[in-house]
């Protein structure tokens, strides 16, 4: 039997990992992201480059994925 | 393949009167990369253009003005080809003539523009008074009246000033229209109490005749302007579909004479000889050699520079890979292009690319639809960046399509199997995504491991070859070390942390750890101090790779979502409601195929760029520009 309150702490667990998380990437992404538009007026051929760079803070709201993904298929299974 | 083309450094050198035919052999041939020569001295000036580069040029940009206003972009696909002979003789006279032509058009279409803008201009003034029965010559002329026509808010109120007056007044936009007619004599008093009502004075123009007749007349002259202004513009289409072929030639042929012509300022020159330096693609050596040669009677030599000096210049840099991993390039060039002596990484990008992409993506219908997409994009695009990004599209949606057998997924539905839509089908062992994320997780860290410990190797062949044995061990082989020292001492210390039984020291720990310190050491050697600052990022290097899985499990979450939300709410309800079904269906499926794509390209590329590159691979290489031209409307004799 699962204990609900313990599934519903795992859950928003879960949520607070991805959102916060989130934001820490969008947060980075946004420094980036207008420096990377500001090269692009100048060359546009750093479209792609930019895109890149503008991604690498991504990692963040991954490795907050990573831990929903772990607390929902792995923890919460076994409680 | 995994290496740039071979290059050989040139010296092409010869006496003046035969600099033209070199040039022109060297642009038809279109292989060797010319050094710019910028270090004047006594003996060697840089070269002089041919007198004919200043007139061609003008002619260029005159014919690009024709060009301009005939609408022509430059790109344009034609059937017919211009010889340079058909070209050279004619076109300072056929420029002329275009010129006369198109002017002419031109010339009309904006006097008839302006006609209509006079017209319309008119009609914008009369607009406003067009109710009143007024005459335009009414309006002035008065030597005791004063008139105010315009724009007022609210009704007129004057009457405490003068009674004595003559008021037209009509509603318009947001206030009234007046004309208002007064003795001379309560003109300022007048002008101050409408000015109170925000006056915005219409100006009459200094033409006879009522307003609303007026009106008629011009927008019946505007139409018959207009229809003139569209057969003219007719003209113009007709002379741009006549001479497109010729204008794209010629423009063609100027650009390439103005290069040639040009040329001789990248040479250095003594008063009666000249000296191009330059890179040259080894294979192509011995052709372009014979054919100066033949050229110039022996008058003009083309040597290769094997001197210390050559080998450390920067080489110009051109890949060379066999088709099917040409397209990979694209990721390779948006980087930086590779050193001379680097390795070049498209090849692993082949096989490590579509590989990530296929296992974050990693559903059957996803998978077809980035393989159409591609497939159209390669069949009807023209633009090479785009149509060699398809091409990376149809491997990665193929590997995606495997993934989706492997997951058992089609757009998020389960196929195969008792649960599956098909239960029918006999489910071979299939790897659910939501069920094994642990396992996943594993995986895609052992396959970091590998990626990563591929990306040391390349970087210890690099450093072996550029820098020697010592510096390669120090600076790549110690990361390995450190590398693998540390998975075996994680993977024997991890399980008995959880269990909490405490560390008790293995020989296999013990040898796990020996390995990171001796890595460490040769680390430390290499890099000095600083170098431990860098051994975190190794972990979340390691780490990074989990992205494979939580992104494909991220987008499979969405397409069950989709899934679920059209079922619950629209298709179970059935009749009308199927039809929103499906279209939240085909809407939610769009926008994940899109994200799905946007993402999995991306972080794949971020694996390749982040992680991997940072290995092994510095960039920086030349881009090998061949002095010449690729024709497409014109043709050598």
């Amino acid at each position: 039997m699962v204990d609900p309150i313990g599934a519903g702490m795992i859950g928003l667990a879960a949520a607070i990992a991805v959102g916060a998380s989130g934001i820490a990437a969008a947060m980075g992404e946004q420094a980036i992201g207008s420096a990377a538009i500001g090269v692009m007026a100048e060359d546009e051929g750093f479209f792609g480059r930019g895109l890149v760079m503008t991604v690498i803070p991504e990692s963040i709201v991954i490795f907050g994925l990573v831990v929903a993904l772990i607390l929902l298929f792995v923890t919460l299974p076994r409680l | 393949m995994f290496k740039p083309q071979e290059m050989s450094k040139v010296i092409i050198a010869g006496t003046k009167d035969y600099m033209k035919a070199a040039i022109d052999v060297l642009y038809a041939h279109d292989v060797v990369h010319i050094t710019e020569f910028s270090e004047e001295s006594e003996d060697f000036k840089i070269g002089t253009p041919y007198p004919e580069a200043t007139k061609l040029s003008e002619q260029a940009i005159s014919l690009r003005s024709i060009a301009n206003y005939l609408n022509i972009k430059g790109k344009e696909d034609v059937s017919t080809k211009y010889t340079v002979d058909s070209l050279e003789t004619t076109f300072n006279e056929k420029i002329e003539r275009l010129n006369f032509e198109v002017s002419k058009v031109i010339q009309k279409i904006s006097e008839l523009d302006s006609q209509i803008k006079d017209f319309t201009d008119k009609n914008k003034q009369l607009d406003p008074i067009k109710s009143f029965d007024i005459p335009l010559e009414m309006y002035r002329g008065y030597e005791s009246i004063a008139v105010f026509v315009g724009l007022i808010k609210g009704q007129l109120s004057i009457d405490n000033i003068t009674t004595d007056y003559y008021l037209e007044s009509t509603p318009y936009s947001r206030g009234n229209v007046i004309a208002l007619f007064v003795p001379k004599a309560f003109e300022t008093e007048v002008f101050t109490a409408l000015q109170e009502q925000n006056l915005a004075a219409i100006s009459i123009p200094e033409i006879e005749g009522v307003p609303k007749e007026l009106i008629s007349e011009f927008d019946v002259k505007v139409s018959g302007l207009e229809s003139e202004r569209e057969t003219t513009r007719a003209d113009l289409k007709k002379l741009q579909q006549e001479y497109i072929d010729y204008i794209l030639a010629l423009d063609e042929y100027l650009l390439i004479e103005t290069q040639k012509a040009e040329a001789p300022l990248n040479f250095a020159t003594t008063k009666n000889t000249f000296i191009v330096e330059g890179w040259i693609p080894t294979k192509r050596l011995e052709q372009v050699q014979g054919d100066i040669d033949d050229t110039t009677n022996g008058q003009c030599v083309l040597g290769i520079d094997k001197s210390e000096a050559a080998a450390v210049e920067k080489v110009p840099i051109a890949l060379e890979n066999p088709i099917p991993t040409k397209p990979y390039e694209v990721f390779i060039k948006a980087f930086s292009l590779p050193k001379f002596n680097e390795i070049d990484p498209t090849t692993f990008m082949f096989f490590w690319y579509p590989f990530f992409f296929g296992l974050m993506l990693g559903d059957i219908g996803y998978g077809i639809t980035v393989v159409a997409i591609s497939a159209i994009v390669r069949w009807k695009i023209k633009s090479r960046g785009l149509r060699a990004l398809a091409g990376v599209g149809i491997y990665a949606g193929v590997v995606s399509i495997v993934f989706g057998f492997i997951y058992n997924e089609f757009f998020g539905v389960e196929v195969f199997g008792e649960r599956g839509l098909l239960s029918f089908i006999y489910a071979y062992p299939t790897i659910p995504r939501f069920d094994n994320v642990l396992n996943l997780l594993i995986v895609t860290m052992v396959l970091g491991i590998i990626h990563l410990s591929l990306g040391y190797v390349v970087g210890f062949k690099n450093e072996y070859t550029q820098h020697g044995l010592k510096h390669a061990v120090y600076t790549k082989l110690s990361w390995l070390l450190i590398l693998y020292g540390g998975v075996i001492a994680i993977v024997i210390i991890l399980p008995q942390l959880t269990r909490g039984s405490g560390i008790s020291f293995s020989s296999g720990l013990v040898a796990g750890l020996a390995l990171a310190v001796i890595g460490v050491i040769f680390l430390i050697l290499g890099e000095g101090v600083i170098g431990i600052a860098e051994l975190p990022s190794l972990l979340s290097n390691v780490l990074s790779y989990t992205r494979l899985v939580s992104i494909g499990v991220a987008s499979a979450g969405i397409a069950l979502a989709v899934n679920k939300l059209s079922d619950a709410l629209f298709i179970s309800k059935g009749g009308f409601f199927l039809i929103l079904g499906a279209l939240m269906l085909i809407a939610g499926h769009a926008i994940n195929t899109a994200l799905g794509i946007l993402d999995s390209g991306l972080q794949s590329l971020r694996l390749h760029y982040v992680e991997f590159f940072t290995k092994f691979y510095r960039g920086g290489g030349l881009k090998y520009k061949p002095f010449g031209f690729e024709r497409k409307y014109t043709e050598e004799k």
